[in-house]
């Protein structure tokens, strides 16, 4: 079983291998990040099967740790925890980054950097391998820091606009808030117990105080509500969006925003220890649940239509596991991570195909691109949770978990949540595969061709000139996560089951409720949007829903409060802290300058004055003396013999004085 | 008879040397101021025979030393002609005042 460290591995490996190329070697080598993920899959389809009853491990777990350093006595251990529920997400996420990565191969075929891109789309998946794996808080906190900075990286891949750029610091600042909680929270955690480990903390758990266990429960949550786009820190995802289609389709869909609500369930014994947190955490699932619809159904940008019904759909997650329903909510992140990453790789065929994301340039693509339609259809519908596709299955777990729960404020707005969600599924449907081409690019689609084996090298920046369905490597990913989206659902007693639930098929009454919402949904959607085949008038709507429309057109006014309330105080006190800066730091720092600067000119002066008034002085003494003296010697034999005859007579003076 | 004394002698050689000491340090001609130094050696030469004489008539040890002296000042007249002939040759003059080359 030592083959499963080798599941997050493999990609690293990949990264670690591309990462120092050169960037046209790199441009040639994005098989590697394609076979390390390939490799990863393969790895995790047999330790699936290992993990799975009957499979080769008697107690459904693997386990094994290495301590890798030790600081003040306290070791720091890489583990692997391999359990029923690290095994379904190793499927869920190795499936997609296989299917996001061959996507790419065509998506990104003319992008400058898309060996960067390969590399670092291998390191996400790397990260995001280990966190599920990890069998220690801090490990899983390591993996979602790297995962944060990937995200960041390939939100702002196009960094030569602005508009990437700044969403790519929105999404690392806003997580970055949450992530504050979430390590306050292992600090804590780490003060009580004393470990990091899953089996200590959650087996201690139950016998915490009250308090402990709801402020850890609560600051894992502020962490979880980063990276999974809750409300209030759900910003930072619509602009996510700015990022290259398939790393949406990964990252800000299938893999890293759900890494919330894992690390909520994983760390569920320290909810249920606290009780109250499990309250707050459906309240804030419910409240993204119908807050992220609401958004969605103003956007016109396909991709934002999609990000927002992401945040609902963690929203819902969120419910589930407050409610408590983990399997429900576990089950709902699976069926989820597929036919929204399904829904992001058939808008982004669109955006290449139409060189645009807004709906309003878009219409009757059914025709055009059959494949694409049959494709986005699966997921549209699984998202609106029409039986028999996943998203059906898995909400009525849901639903019948808050049921279950006597949570019936919280079903009502799950509901509502799922109405909005079914009207804003067939708002994008009609809007986009509907009706007639609203813009030239639409209208000009090549005949779809079954081999889907275009030349598309004629063309620079890869975009097509038509709405034709795209080749090989962009339709299979689709068609094979269109299968998987219409197939899952039926899955759903025997996943409970191994996840160590009581296995149930759907319950008639919950069932029959919710899809009686969804089709309502679907049905005011069409009489809005797919009545007539005309335009939609979009201003007559707007007017009649004045304060509701402009509301929502303004994000319920998230960003604007951000903005008023966090981010222009702090320039101020920024502004401010940067007069002081100005006055009193520099002030010292040059008036230091001042003093020293005058200090050595009188040391200049002493050294000009004194020192080299001493040295010139006896040098000009020397010299004078020199001038002097050079007088006597004339070169003449009589003048010296005069001087000598001088010196004689004055000795001989001095003799006959003395003698006497 | 007039008494020849030894005051006499060194009379005679004071008056010598003066004449020898002024010429050697007034004349310009080297030549001259060659002959002057000869003037003053042998008044040294006269003194000392005339002591020698007077003061231990027995001994010779005066003569001799006299004899010596005069061999010397012979070489030494020689050197001097030979350097103030080289002289000649090379400025056309043997007056000393234009013999300052050595001048500091």
């Amino acid at each position: 079983m030592a083959y499963v460290a080798l599941i997050p591995l493999l990609p690293a490996l990949a990264f670690a291998v591309l990462a120092p190329l050169s960037r046209a070697v790199r441009n040639r080598m994005r098989w590697v990040g394609v076979a390390g993920v390939a490799g990863s899959l393969a790895l995790s389809f047999a330790a699936f099967a290992a993990v799975w009853p009957g499979g080769d491990e008697g107690e459904a777990t693997y386990r094994a740790s290495a301590s890798i350093a030790s600081v003040g006595g306290v070791d720091l251990a890489l583990g692997i925890l391999l359990d029923p529920v690290s095994a379904v997400m190793l499927i869920v996420i190795t499936v997609v980054a296989v299917c996001v990565q061959v996507y790419s191969l065509d998506y990104m075929r003319h992008e400058e950097r898309i060996g960067w891109y390969y590399a670092v789309l291998s390191l996400f998946t790397a990260a995001m391998l280990a966190l599920v794996l990890a069998d220690n808080f801090l490990m899983l906190y390591m993996s979602w820091e790297v995962m944060g900075l990937c995200s960041y990286l390939l939100i702002g891949f196009w960094h030569e606009r602005e508009e990437p750029r700044k969403a790519s610091q929105k999404a690392f600042l806003t997580t970055r808030v949450g992530d504050v909680g979430f390590a306050i929270g292992l600090a804590v955690m780490y003060a009580t117990t004393g470990s990091f480990a899953f089996d200590v903390v959650l087996g201690s758990a139950a016998g915490w105080a009250p308090g402990v266990a709801t402020a850890v429960a609560l600051l894992l949550l502020f962490g979880a509500m980063g990276k999974s786009a809750q409300v209030p820190l759900h910003v930072w995802l619509p602009d996510a969006m700015a990022g290259p289609t398939p790393a949406s389709a990964l990252i800000h869909a299938a893999t890293m925003v759900a890494a919330g609500v894992y690390l909520v369930a994983r760390a569920l014994p320290i909810f249920e220890a606290s009780g109250i947190a499990l309250t707050v955490t459906m309240v804030i699932g419910a409240t993204t649940a119908l807050v992220g619809g609401l958004l969605a159904l103003v956007q016109f940008d396909l991709k934002k239509v999609l990000a927002y019904s992401t945040i609902s759909q963690l929203g819902y997650m969120f419910v589930a596991i407050g409610a408590g329903g983990a399997v429900a909510g576990m089950f709902h992140l699976v069926t989820h991570a597929f036919f929204k990453s399904l829904l992001f790789l058939g808008a982004g065929v669109i955006i290449h195909a139409l060189h645009t994301q807004d709906m309003r340039e878009m219409g009757g693509l059914g025709r055009r691109m059959p494949w694409t339609a049959a494709t986005f259809g699966a997921g549209a519908l699984a998202l609106a949770g029409i039986a028999p596709f996943s998203g059906f299955w898995s909400k009525d777990e849901i639903l019948y978990a808050v049921w279950k729960g006597h949570h019936y404020v919280v079903f009502a707005l799950a509901l509502a949540a799922a109405f909005v969600t079914a009207f804003y599924v067939a708002r994008l449907w009609f809007r986009v595969f509907m009706g007639a081409p609203r813009t030239l690019a639409a209208f000009a689609g090549h005949a779809d061709t079954d081999h889907g084996d275009e030349d598309h090298g004629g063309h620079d920046g890869g975009h097509d000139e038509s709405a034709a369905d795209r080749r090989g490597e962009t339709r299979w990913p689709m068609v094979l996560l269109g299968v998987i989206t219409a197939g899952i659902g039926f899955s759903a007693p025997f996943f409970s089951e191994f996840l160590g639930h009581a296995g149930h098929w759907p319950d008639p009454m919950i069932a029959s409720v919710s899809m009686g919402v969804a089709l309502a949904g679907l049905g005011a959607g069409w009489w809005v949007y797919g009545r007539r085949a005309g335009a939609v008038d979009t201003e007559a709507i707007k007017a009649r829903f004045r304060p509701a429309y402009s509301a929502l057109d303004a994000k319920i006014y998230f960003d604007a409060a951000y903005e008023r309330l966090a981010i222009r105080p702090f320039i101020r006190v920024t502004e401010s802290l940067a007069v002081f800066d100005r006055i009193v730091v520099d002030g010292v720092v040059n008036g230091a300058a001042v003093l020293w600067r005058t200090a050595t000119d009188l040391s200049w002066g002493f050294d000009r004055r004194v020192i080299d008034g001493v040295v010139n002085g006896t040098a000009r003494l020397s010299r004078s003396a020199g001038v002097a003296l050079r007088r006597l010697q004339s070169g003449r034999v009589q003048t010296y013999q005069r001087y000598v005859l001088g010196a004689l007579v004055l000795l001989m003076l001095l003799i006959v004085v003395k003698g006497a | 008879m007039i008494e020849v004394g030894p005051a006499a002698f060194m009379g005679l050689a004071a008056v010598l040397f003066t004449l020898g000491l002024y010429g050697a340090v007034a004349r310009k001609s080297a030549v001259m101021v060659l002959m002057s130094l000869e003037l003053m050696a042998v008044s040294v030469n006269l003194n000392v025979v005339a002591l020698s004489r007077f003061v231990t008539p027995t001994e010779m040890t005066g003569q001799v030393f006299a004899i010596f002296t005069m061999v010397v000042s012979a070489a030494e007249i020689g050197l001097g002609l030979a350097l103030v002939l080289a002289i000649y040759r090379q400025t056309r003059s043997i007056e000393l005042t234009t013999m300052d080359s050595l001048k500091g």
